[in-house]
């Protein structure tokens, strides 16, 4: 293929076509991934949203940002996630090691699901726990409280860690 | 694709049926690519950044409000994400490189039919990723309203950016035959 650049902008957008689809294409494995996204759906759980992320801070205040978001420290990647009955809270450390708190504090089991697996660790009643060797790439966490007054089942929004 | 069709697909997808999903992905995967490319993002984050908003809108799905928008939910859903991508970088890689860190797909030399697709390709991928990120989206056949959302840039300004990214494009190919020519001459090696 020879590219005519006295050729005008319309023929040299349909040479460039070419050009993406042979050099750069959308991975087939991305496209699988994404439909394969549908059957990790689940409604039976509260929704909590990503409402800060320590490494996405320009300074400005974000709607609906936790108070507690706020108290910023060095070491980790902070983020907090909010929902109706349960606010969590991580730090992402290295080593792929992740420090969270429930807030309110209960004890509850914590699972760690990521598209290809999952695992569950436990927080204790001050709602504190630590998950080791979280997959990389998008995760999300689901709550399930099993202390007094636990909160309604909740899971966070996906995110990459 | 209408608003009309984009709405039935994501309710029909809402439902349930499969079908109506992998429609959806067939019809929004190279904008959602695009639009984290446009950040200058490597194989591996774009990859990260394309799951992420597909999961994310896999459980969004019954609850979005406007669901002939969907196409502008993934954008800014996968715009977000790409900027989260990006910051992490930024925190891994030195200032100095972040310009430089521009970057198109890798090229296979083997794959190359021609001399000049390859060098057309090379001068595609060393333009601003913003200008790649455009161009990809009109070559997808998105719509001005799709692309605008996308890429964050009032519609009006589409055509008039396509042409200085063309513009860039050419000179670019120039400068480097220009230079690959000029070496050969110093140096003896062609």
């Amino acid at each position: 293929m020879t590219i005519d650049f006295e050729a005008n902008d319309d023929e040299l957008m349909a040479e460039l076509a070419e050009l993406v689809d042979q050099f750069d294409p959308v991975p087939t494995a991305v496209v699988a991934a994404a439909k394969a996204s549908v059957v990790h759906t689940d409604l039976d759980e509260e929704l909590a949203a990503l409402v800060y992320d320590s490494d996405f801070d320009d300074g400005t205040p974000l709607p609906g940002r936790g108070e507690l978001a706020r108290v910023r420290g060095s070491g980790g990647r902070r983020l907090t996630f909010e929902g109706p009955a349960l606010t969590l809270e991580l730090k992402v450390q290295t080593e792929r090691r992740l420090i969270g708190q429930l807030l309110p504090p209960q004890e509850a089991d914590v699972e760690i699901t990521s598209p290809g697996a999952s695992f569950t660790v436990h927080a204790d009643a001050l709602g504190r726990f630590v998950a080791d060797d979280v997959p990389a790439g998008p995760v999300r966490l689901r709550c399930r409280g099993r202390g007094v007054n636990p909160a309604r089942p909740t899971r966070t929004e996906w995110v990459t860690l | 694709m209408g608003p009309a069709d984009a709405a039935e697909m994501v309710c029909a997808a809402a439902l349930g049926e499969s079908a109506a999903w992998d429609a959806l992905v067939e019809r929004y995967a190279r904008l959602v690519w695009s639009v984290a490319r446009a950040f200058g993002l490597s194989d591996a984050d774009a990859a990260d950044v394309s799951q992420t908003t597909w999961l994310r809108l896999a459980e969004h799905l019954p609850r979005l409000r406007e669901p002939e928008r969907v196409g502008a939910w993934l954008s800014t859903t996968a715009r977000r994400e790409a900027m989260r991508a990006r910051a992490r970088a930024r925190r891994d890689l030195p200032l100095d490189d972040l310009d430089v860190a521009q970057r198109g797909g890798d090229v296979d030399e083997r794959l190359l039919d021609g001399e000049s697709a390859a060098a057309v390709w090379e001068a595609f991928a060393s333009i601003p990723p913003p200008c790649q990120a455009l161009l990809r989206l009109l070559l997808a056949e998105y719509s001005y309203a799709e692309i605008s959302e996308a890429l964050d840039m009032p519609i009006g300004s589409i055509g008039p950016t396509r042409g200085r990214c063309l513009e860039r494009l050419r000179v670019r190919v120039l400068a480097d035959s220009t230079r690959k020519g000029a070496l050969a001459k110093t140096t003896g090696v062609a």
